[in-house]
């Protein structure tokens, strides 16, 4: 049997932790940890680090540029050992060490390992009446930030309506989601301001539930947009997408804040797609043998004090591997879960 | 809009079809409105396509519409579609083929209701055995004649006569599908293609050469709402209702109309003529308003049967200009030849709406 | 509890179809009736569950006695969008049975329509095995038939003979004669699991409010009463 083995199993000067995943929690935990005087390798299933975030044009509620954030978090990228395009096939515990091997034949053995795989979008072609993927200019708010990181389509029209839908694939019995994805409203409300942005003329409409602006800074984002953008704020949940004669989108919805069901034609509907638990994370619980919460997110020991510790020794988590999250608590977790490492490596 | 988002959709909602026996309960508004269709269905299965389908003569109504009109209790209507189910499992089958979409969905409710709640299942058994003294099997399969028709319609393709083409300019017929609501609103999985982007006719028109229209109203519903049609004051509803498809589908220019429910041919036929009457408005073709057909119709105009049998002297919108953009054959006169009878009597033709 | 909201609690289809609403509007925004009648089906599931959590009989006896629960066609175009997996569509179902079975139809205009719907298709049912009967369904009562249809009513057994369908005859086919053993069974279930009952409701309460309201009433459907709750609309 070929393979390469890298870490000498007779001699280790210092611990190894294992990091599955590179986006920012796996990033923030790998920095903590290796200024900890810990050995980190991580290994990560795309081709570059940063995870989702990197995707992302600009953050809230401060539209900071994410790349610089991500170099910021990252340090010196020479620094970190990431297997990029790898993926862990098959793992295994033994008198507290762990034994990784990726799809790439690559062996790892190590004294800890930390799950930071992260979360996915919901697939916006579940919602069906949204007609995502068949009437043109429904996009999602991924597609959106594409958008702006690469610039949008030719339309030919000077002023377009937006419209922003919230809970989209989330708060939905019908989509198998029944929790809050958190972060949607703030990032909507975003979007929407840089939509007024790029588009002076534009008209743009937010259609929410309720609007879930819990952070520092998020209320008053929500101010100026309705006040400095003129964005309209409608409580109404999306029921149907149709088209148009003239290729326009027409919505159907019920503003209930005065009981008037509406029609409204639209150019362009951004769906505020929540977060769902990743495949790999689920994948990644089951090759481990550990628990998935209800939502199917990976379990934690115990919620407020050990959310980065599985039913698993010496198996930790961070990040939205466990459910959804700012940027901001993302990294907060991740630096609780390096901490939570190196407490068990300590005492081991 | 991209066809291959639709095309996911219709993967994933592919309902299993029996291909054979099958026991047909019949629909109340469609024996009266569209007999024709109904024994084109059966005259499709035995003749061309040699299945098996029964057609006893002991069941009767499910009750669907006085249930949906709420005066009829919900166990008497439980009770009733049990007892047709001990009508199937006496004529020896297992394939339950309801002629009407609103007993479709009301059996499918039904079935689901057992299911969770086997109490009330046995609660029904019960006042069945008591009132007939009849037990009954579940069918093992609940299809609608449409999912059939849809399943056969590369056979009947086989046998097609005529394409839903208008042989004038070469181009496949523009054609509206209207789906009853009680097919898959209630319970997507039940419906071919599901609830949003059913392709149960869709399917259909396209296997036999026309085109499909979308249009911004498409799943609205027709606007029979039962006792908002019943009752007379309350019919402006209805009307309304179907009105407004009128309006969403009249830029597309279509055709025909296709659909597979019992009350929407008659809401989609009779509205148009009254709407003229009302405001002289006509929705298409010229001044002879937009044919709403069966699928059985359809289909018996793709096999080339003989329009009067198929029953189209039953619609308020004539049908006769569409033939003549199908190019298809057929005798005007014949309409009133009943074997060696003559219908002497011609119906009054209405004020605005033309008719021939 | 009263006897009135224990009766709606235990209708299986509040039980399956009444669960937590968060007021999103999905329903109202593609109900037919939410568009051309003052109805709304969000307020609506929000008042039965105020009901019930407050257990308020006498506000449940205001909505069974209203027209509230009458504009509601029953498409269930509703169903196919709740993110909570209600159903006013089936609630309005167990409101519109309770209304009737406990009398309380005949407080409001469109409730007391009832009356019309037992009398055509309810007895037709009963004496024909179908929810509508050819012949019945004229022109009078429906006038937006047209006049293609007052000629196949005109020869009806012609029309129907030439499609294959068989009016009121013997054996099998459409428009059948229902055989008298179906019909006397069809009979016994509607005795047995109370519809019977629920017709010589509608009948018993219609009565007592044509007395009320001062209007002639029998048994046909060219009383006084029958032509006003069948015609009478107050909201042209």
């Amino acid at each position: 049997m070929n393979f390469v083995c890298n870490t000498d199993m007779t001699e280790r000067l210092k611990k190894k932790v294992l990091i599955i995943g590179a986006g920012i929690a796996g990033l923030e935990a790998a920095v903590q940890l290796m200024n900890l005087n810990y050995d980190v390798e991580v290994i990560e299933k795309e081709n570059f680090y940063g995870g989702h975030v990197k995707q992302w044009f600009k953050t809230f509620p401060d539209f900071q540029d994410t790349k610089p954030l991500i170099d910021l978090i990252a340090g010196k990228p020479d620094n970190l050992n990431i297997h990029f395009g790898s993926v862990p096939g098959f793992a295994e515990e033994q008198n507290g060490i762990f034994h990784v091997i990726t799809d790439k034949n690559l062996h790892i053995h190590a004294d800890a390992v930390l799950i930071s795989t992260g979360f996915e979008l919901f697939d916006a072609h579940r919602k069906e009446e949204y007609g995502y993927g068949i009437f043109n200019h429904v996009i999602t708010n991924a597609d959106l930030e594409s958008f702006f990181q690469n610039g949008f389509p030719e339309t030919g029209k000077l002023s377009l309506r937006f419209g922003f839908i919230h809970c989209v694939g989330s708060r939905d019995a019908k989509a198998g989601n029944l929790y809050c994805s958190k972060v949607c409203c703030a990032t909507a409300v975003k979007q929407a301001i840089e939509v007024r942005q790029h588009f002076p003329d534009s008209e743009v409409y937010c259609f929410y539930m309720d609007m879930r602006m819990f952070g520092k800074q998020y209320e008053e984002l929500f101010q100026q947009a309705q006040e400095k953008y003129g964005i309209h704020f409608v409580r109404a949940r999306l029921s149907e997408v149709n088209q148009n004669f003239d290729q326009s989108l027409l919505i159907k919805v019920e503003d209930t804040l005065t009981s008037k069901p509406m029609k409204m034609s639209l150019d362009y509907i951004v769906l505020m797609s929540g977060m769902e638990p990743s495949v790999s994370s689920q994948s990644i619980a089951t090759l481990f043998g550990i628990a998935l919460d209800n939502e199917g997110f990976i379990k934690v020991s115990k919620p407020f004090i050990a959310e980065n510790i599985t039913e698993k020794k010496g198996l930790f988590v961070a990040g939205t591997a466990t459910g959804p999250k700012t940027i901001t608590e993302t990294l907060n977790d991740a630096r609780s879960a390096a901490l939570a490492v190196h407490q068990y490596l300590n005492s081991k | 809009m991209e066809l291959t988002g639709k095309q996911k959709i219709w993967e994933k909602y592919q309902k299993e079809i029996p291909s054979d026996s099958y026991y047909y309960a019949r629909s109340c508004i469609r024996q009266n409105f569209w007999p024709g269709s109904e024994n084109t269905f059966i005259k499709i299965l035995r003749e061309e396509l040699g299945k098996d389908i029964k057609d006893e003569a002991h069941h009767t109504t499910c009750t669907g519409i006085a249930y949906h009109s709420d005066v009829v209790p919900l166990e008497t209507t439980m009770t009733v579609v049990a007892r047709q189910f001990s009508l199937m499992s006496e004529s020896g089958y297992e394939h339950f083929v309801p002629s009407c979409i609103t007993s479709f969905g009301l059996y499918t409710e039904i079935l689901e209701t057992w299911h969770e709640h086997p109490e009330i299942e046995q609660t029904i058994r019960n006042f069945l055995k008591e009132s007939t003294g009849r037990t009954f099997e579940k069918p093992k399969f609940l299809i609608h004649p449409s999912d059939v028709i849809y399943s056969l319609r590369y056979e009947i393709l086989k046998k097609a006569r005529y394409r839903l083409i208008n042989i004038e300019t070469g181009r496949p017929l523009q054609c509206v599908e209207h789906i009853g609501c009680h097919y898959a609103k209630m319970f997507p999985d039940a419906g071919v293609g599901g609830a949003e982007f059913p392709h149960v006719l869709a399917g259909m028109v396209e296997a036999w050469g026309g085109e499909v229209i979308d249009y911004p109203e498409r799943r609205s519903c027709c606007g029979f709402g039962f006792r908002q049609y019943l009752v007379q004051a309350n019919r402006g509803y209805s009307i309304a209702n179907t009105k407004r498809k009128f309006e969403s589908m009249e830029p597309y220019k279509p055709d025909l109309i296709v659909t597979n429910c019992p009350g929407c041919p008659y809401f989609l036929d009779r509205w148009q003529y009254v709407i003229s009457e009302m405001e002289g408005k006509i929705y298409g073709g010229d001044g002879y308003g937009i044919p709403a057909l069966t699928y059985e119709e359809l289909a018996g105009l793709v096999l080339g049967y003989n329009p009067w049998e198929l029953g189209l002297q039953m619609h308020q919108v004539s049908v006769e200009p569409l033939l003549r953009k199908m190019g298809f054959l057929y005798d005007p006169a014949d309409k009133y030849v009943v074997g060696n009878q003559i219908i002497q009597d011609r119906p009054d033709h209405p004020d605005v709406l033309k008719v021939l | 509890m009263s006897e009135l909201i224990e009766h709606l609690k235990n209708d299986i289809r509040i039980r399956e179809s009444l669960n937590a609403c968060i007021h999103c509007g999905t329903c109202t925004a593609i109900c037919p009736a939410a568009s051309f009648y003052d109805y709304d089906p969000r307020e609506l599931t929000a008042q039965v569950h105020e009901i019930i959590s407050r257990q308020d009989e006498d506000k449940l006896k205001e909505l069974l006695s209203g027209d509230y629960i009458w504009y509601c066609g029953e498409c269930m175009s509703c169903k196919t969008r709740c993110p909570k997996d209600n159903v006013p569509g089936v609630i309005i179902e167990a409101l519109r049975s309770l209304s009737q079975d406990s009398g309380l139809f005949a407080e409001s205009e469109k409730g007391r329509q009832q009356l019309m719907i037992k009398r055509s298709i309810g007895e037709w049912i009963l004496n024909y095995g179908y929810c509508v009967v050819g012949d019945h369904l004229n022109l009078d009562l429906f006038p937006e038939q047209g006049p293609n249809w007052q000629w196949v009513l005109d020869n009806i057994e012609l029309v129907f003979e030439k499609q294959g369908a068989h009016f009121m005859k013997e054996g099998s086919g459409a428009m059948r004669k229902v055989p008298q053993q179906d019909l006397d069974e069809l009979y016994e279930i509607f005795k047995v699991t109370g519809g019977l009952k629920r017709f010589e409701t509608i009948e018993k309460f219609s009565e007592t409010k044509a007395q009320q309201m001062g209007m002639e009433f029998d048994e046909t459907h060219d009383c006084e009463y029958f032509k006003h709750v069948y015609t009478h609309n107050s909201k042209k």
